[in-house]
């Protein structure tokens, strides 16, 4: 079983926590995009990444820096308000 | 009649060669499809059978149908949601029941009926609606009860341990299952007698263009020239893409299988539960053949995990409690597609001479037939098949997605 490391409770099983997706903010300005390339493009090649991800029990969320080729997670930080 | 004793007593037997491909690439080629799977191969097929077309390279970055047609669970079925779906998916369901025949090659065609199980009211509408869309359009589908249920599948625990009772399903008669390679194998055996040249271990690394119109073709093995370049890369769709300075909803996760040992005969039908993120048939070897839903999370590579496992047998546990004892023997995961809409995305694209079968997700194999068909179609004319115009990468652009999730998710 794959284990995160939870800032705030330790080690827990992957299967805890479900996933939001990345990390991508709604720019001012879209400049060159259309609101539906925006909404729609994406980038799915390997490469590091930030997502969103949300520990079920405990009802907190993480921005999880991960490597989608390997799928080593580098960094797990306590998303703040 | 001597040269049948000769070949009866001879020691060594030649395998009958499958594909006629020469060792070394050609400078040019009228038409290059990457990806030597189901579809790329049927694709060639059709070009060849149906346009003439026969100066085609197929060229893959590993061996024929390695990649998802390989991997897939085999369910080929048309009970779609939406009637571009339905119309596209029962198409290929027509041509999948000639296959056989027509490729001079048995793949194992085997019709079994389809029960999507519905666990909460919520289900059952869906299903209804399903059914309703799928008569209209003149295919064999109706809500049946859990009697009827347990009397075409009487292993199955209608209570599903007491958690998720079954309230009914959807059923689908002509639902069935095939040998995937063969498939694969069966296309590529045609195409090369048309004359349509396989090169596998072939790289594809860069897409040339002259203004916004293909020219050749990169490959680990040398330049190809080519006006047209057809991808049909489950998994690696982006990156192709970014060869062209495309781009697409298209996310890569991985989705996983696995089959048990192999037991007696027992469950003939397909039996699928988005509720419960499965579904399973038996093979013709006796193995369950299993899968569940995608991994939560974008990945590039073909890892399987215990999670997966532990999870599915959980539920499937719930279904069949009896299977307790019966331990899985393989596992693996395939690089899906997928889409925001769980449609394919296929046809023309803004550059001139590349064209898209792609956004596969977790439900290409059941269309492999139609995809070569309208993908040759659209290849030889330059102008999308008229199967498959909804099914455009543009559609992204005007927000006219083409709604199949509750139709595609889970329930291949």
């Amino acid at each position: 079983m794959k284990i995160i490391n939870c800032p705030h409770i330790g080690p827990r099983p992957v299967t805890e926590f479900a996933i939001s997706g990345i990390l991508d903010p709604e720019p001012e300005d879209l400049g060159e995009y259309t609101p539906a390339r925006w909404a729609f493009e994406r980038n799915s090649v390997a490469l590091e990444r930030v997502e969103w991800w949300f520990h079920v029990p405990s009802q907190l969320w993480f921005l999880v820096r991960r490597e989608t080729a390997s799928n080593t997670i580098i960094e797990v930080t306590a998303a703040r308000d | 009649m001597i040269r049948l004793l000769k070949y009866g007593f001879s020691e060594t037997h030649a395998e009958p060669a499958w594909f006629h491909t020469p060792r070394e690439l050609k400078s040019s080629y009228d038409v290059v499809i990457i990806g030597a799977g189901g579809h790329g191969l049927a694709t060639a097929y059709y070009l060849a059978r149906d346009h003439g077309i026969t100066n085609v390279a197929v060229l893959d970055q590993s061996y024929i149908g390695g990649g998802n047609t390989g991997r897939n669970t085999t369910i080929i079925r048309s009970n779609y949601l939406t009637p571009e779906g339905v119309r596209f998916y029962d198409a290929s369901l027509a041509l999948f029941r000639d296959l056989s025949t027509e490729l001079e090659t048995n793949i194992f065609y085997s019709e079994r009926g389809h029960y999507t199980l519905a666990h909460s009211d919520a289900t059952l509408r869906t299903a209804r609606w399903r059914a309703e869309v799928n008569k209209h359009f003149g295919i064999d589908s109706e809500v049946v009860t859990p009697d009827e249920i347990k009397r075409a599948c009487p292993q199955i625990d209608l209570s599903c341990g007491g958690n998720h009772p079954i309230e009914g399903a959807l059923y689908h008669a002509p639902g069935a299952v095939a040998r995937h390679d063969a498939v694969a194998w069966g296309y590529g055996k045609q195409a090369s007698h048309l004359g349509v040249e396989i090169h596998q271990h072939t790289r594809v690394t860069a897409i040339e263009r002259a203004g916004s119109r293909v020219t050749g073709v990169v490959t680990s093995r040398g330049r190809i020239n080519t006006e047209c370049v057809i991808s049909a890369v489950a998994g690696f769709t982006p990156t192709v893409l970014a060869m062209v300075d495309l781009k697409s909803p298209i996310e890569i996760f991985p989705l996983q299988a696995c089959v048990t040992e192999p037991t007696k005969p027992w469950l003939d039908t397909i039996i699928v539960s988005g509720s419960l993120h499965l579904y399973v048939s038996q093979s013709s070897r006796g193995e369950l053949v299993m899968g569940a839903a995608v991994d939560p999370m974008e990945l590039h590579s073909r890892r399987s995990t215990f999670e997966f496992v532990s999870g599915l047998c959980d539920q499937i546990l719930d279904l069949f409690p009896f299977l307790g004892d019966v331990k899985v023997n393989r596992q693996w995961a395939g690089m899906a597609d997928m889409t925001p809409d769980f449609a394919p995305v296929m046809g023309t694209t803004p550059v001139d001479g590349f064209y898209l079968d792609a956004g596969w997700g977790t439900w290409g194999f059941k269309a492999t037939p139609i995809c070569g068909k309208t993908m040759a179609s659209t290849a030889a004319s330059g102008r999308d098949d008229a199967l498959i115009t909804a099914f455009n990468l543009s559609r992204f652009d005007n927000f006219q997605l083409v709604g199949e999730k509750g139709a595609a998710a889970v329930g291949h």
